[in-house]
């Protein structure tokens, strides 16, 4: 394994195979939480706290327990166990010690327990047969991929609300056609590296 | 409620794609063609039936401190079972949907379905409603998966429909294709369902 | 603290009654799933070395742990080896490419076929295609194979699809492992 490996698998991971826009992983938080940049970023940043730890936790629960004990049909449930209560985990160390990063995160943290993006990511590590550091690297460009999706259409969403749009539009069916054509132009970074 | 009104509810009135707007994710992902479309509707139909009888069962002994991981468990345990269903008795379908299957289990929908109804309800309706819901959203799915299909790639269900010299839009069964076709039709359900139909 | 325990217990008790059903199901259709995975295994196999008329897999520790190397095949027909099949996986775009490569006894590569992949479609997911895969056939496992996009034409050198530099290069490392193994390993069995 070559530092340039690790490079491409990041690279991928936040531009080619974006996760929302491309793997379409994460959908939900992107079209409900981006009706701000502010909040939106926020949403970024606790999905890739979570992604960043889930992904290591699963990879070695997967190492150590599932593949140990030859029990890998129990993958889904252990994965989305140890997301739920990570998430927890994660949502209670924060009220603790950062009452300010609460009040700006802790509105999407129980959020992160349903969204696709952190089982996918998971499931993805493994059965790419990635190692840890691939798996730590792969973690970080998605979340990033994610965030950078996801604060570009808030800023987009932002200036939307001042123009005019046909009722039927409104709201949902416009927020997809402005996804459409973010997808689009991400769909030029294939064959980048 | 009666159970055809529930039944009617997921299907159409309260349908999880048009109205709701949830499960998005593999309503973007798999519907590059119609087949697939239904693929995956049925595959969670099934959970949704399965999961939300066996919530409304469970509903007395689940501690309410504790349902949300409860929920979870039940759901995967179903996700799981299909997924292993596919593999062994349609594998063809399972490798093309992939990923998608055992993401069932984080699908809002389903969680959504056994937290506002199963919980509450008897074990029928939970049925029923698990049926009109998975039934509404498949009927959602495989619309998309039939315009996606038959604009990019000039089939539908594999059945070539166009013309001869029809160049399809390859751009409909990739991903911007997804989101575009998926707005219009929101766009088409709003104007169909406004009151007003006059004011576009 | 009681409270707890008993929370736990009950999330207990519905996890491990998800267990027993999974374990049954498990059971229940993991010989379907393998039986198809080693039909089609063995249909890739046939295409790939079709004058074998036996295939055995070799297990063999050391070969295995060499880079990108998943299982070895011999081919047999008439209670001799006639060839072997690898297959590999090297890391592509995105993720690992699963290959089955064909190679006689005399060393020459009889078939690439390119199995489950998760390369751009419409751009590296042409390494798939005959186009490209056939480039290798019938060339000799001697010297490595070398992706180019000048155009050389001597048998070791293996035109890359353009646009997916990557994937070619992956493809062609693939075929690379394999050879080696053949070259420095299998030959002298």
């Amino acid at each position: 394994m070559s530092v340039s490996s690790l490079f491409i698998i990041l690279v991928s991971a936040i531009l080619v195979n974006n996760f929302i826009l491309s793997r379409f992983l994460g959908i939900c938080p992107f079209l409900g939480v981006s009706k701000q940049v502010e909040t939106a970023f926020g949403m970024g940043m606790a999905v890739t706290f979570v992604m960043a730890l889930a992904s290591i936790i699963t990879y070695l629960a997967q190492i150590l327990i599932l593949e140990e004990l030859n029990i890998q049909y129990m993958q889904t449930i252990v994965f989305i166990l140890v997301i739920a209560s990570l998430v927890q985990f994660v949502e209670m160390v924060i009220q603790k010690s950062s009452p300010t990063l609460y009040q700006s995160l802790g509105v999407f943290l129980p959020l992160i327990t349903t969204n696709c993006a952190v089982l996918g990511l998971t499931l993805i590590n493994i059965s790419q047969e990635y190692n840890l550091i691939e798996t730590i690297v792969h973690a970080i460009g998605a979340a990033l991929g994610f965030t950078l999706a996801i604060v570009l259409f808030a800023a987009i969403r932002e200036r939307l609300e001042l123009s005019h749009v046909p009722k039927a539009f409104k709201g949902f069916p416009i927020a997809l056609i402005t996804a459409s054509l973010m997808s689009l132009a991400f769909l030029g970074f294939a064959g980048l590296v | 409620m009666k159970p055809n009104r529930i039944f009617m509810k997921g299907l159409i009135y309260d349908n999880p794609v048009f109205v709701q707007v949830l499960g998005m994710c593999p309503t973007l992902a798999v519907t590059n063609s119609a087949f697939n479309a239904l693929g995956m509707g049925l595959a969670t139909t099934a959970v949704l039936v399965g999961s939300n009888v066996a919530i409304s069962l469970l509903k007395n002994f689940i501690p309410s401190k504790i349902r949300i991981p409860s929920f979870i468990v039940v759901i995967a345990t179903f996700v799981t079972v299909i997924g292993m269903l596919l593999k062994a008795y349609l594998p063809a379908l399972n490798a093309a949907l992939g990923i998608f299957i055992p993401l069932i289990v984080v699908n809002c929908l389903i969680l959504a379905r056994a937290e506002s109804f199963a919980s509450k309800s008897s074990a029928i309706g939970s049925l029923v409603d698990g049926a009109g819901m998975g039934l509404g959203f498949t009927g959602a799915l495989v619309i998309l998966g039939m315009v996606r299909e038959w604009l990019g790639a000039g089939t539908i269900f594999g059945n070539v429909v166009m013309w001869s010299s029809f160049e399809p839009a390859r751009f409909m069964t990739m991903p911007p294709g997804a989101f575009l076709a998926l707005g219009l039709l929101l766009a088409l359900f709003n104007k169909i369902t406004s009151k007003d139909l006059n004011e576009l | 603290m009681k409270e707890i325990i008993k929370l736990g217990v009950i999330l207990l008790i519905i996890t491990s009654v998800a267990g027993l059903i999974l374990g049954f199901t498990n059971d229940l259709t993991q010989g379907i799933i393998q039986e198809r995975a080693l039909a089609e295994t063995r249909e890739a196999l046939i295409a790939l070395l079709p004058e074998a008329e036996d295939f055995a897999i070799i297990d063999d520790e050391e070969m295995l742990s060499r880079r990108n190397i998943l299982e070895v095949y011999e081919g047999i027909s008439n209670g001799e080896v006639i060839g072997y099949t690898v297959q590999v996986n090297p890391q592509g775009y995105d993720g690992r490419i699963k290959m089955l490569v064909g190679i006689s006894g005399e060393g020459r590569i009889t078939g690439v076929k390119v199995g489950e992949h998760t390369e751009t479609p419409g751009v590296g997911s042409k390494i798939a295609d005959a186009s490209f895969t056939n480039q290798f056939l019938d060339k000799s496992t001697e010297a490595e194979f070398i992706p180019t996009k000048g155009g050389e034409t001597d048998d070791q050198y293996i035109e890359a699809i353009s646009g997916a530099t990557v994937s070619s290069e992956a493809a062609v490392e693939g075929v690379n492992s394999a050879r080696s193994l053949f070259e420095e390993v299998l030959k002298n069995r």
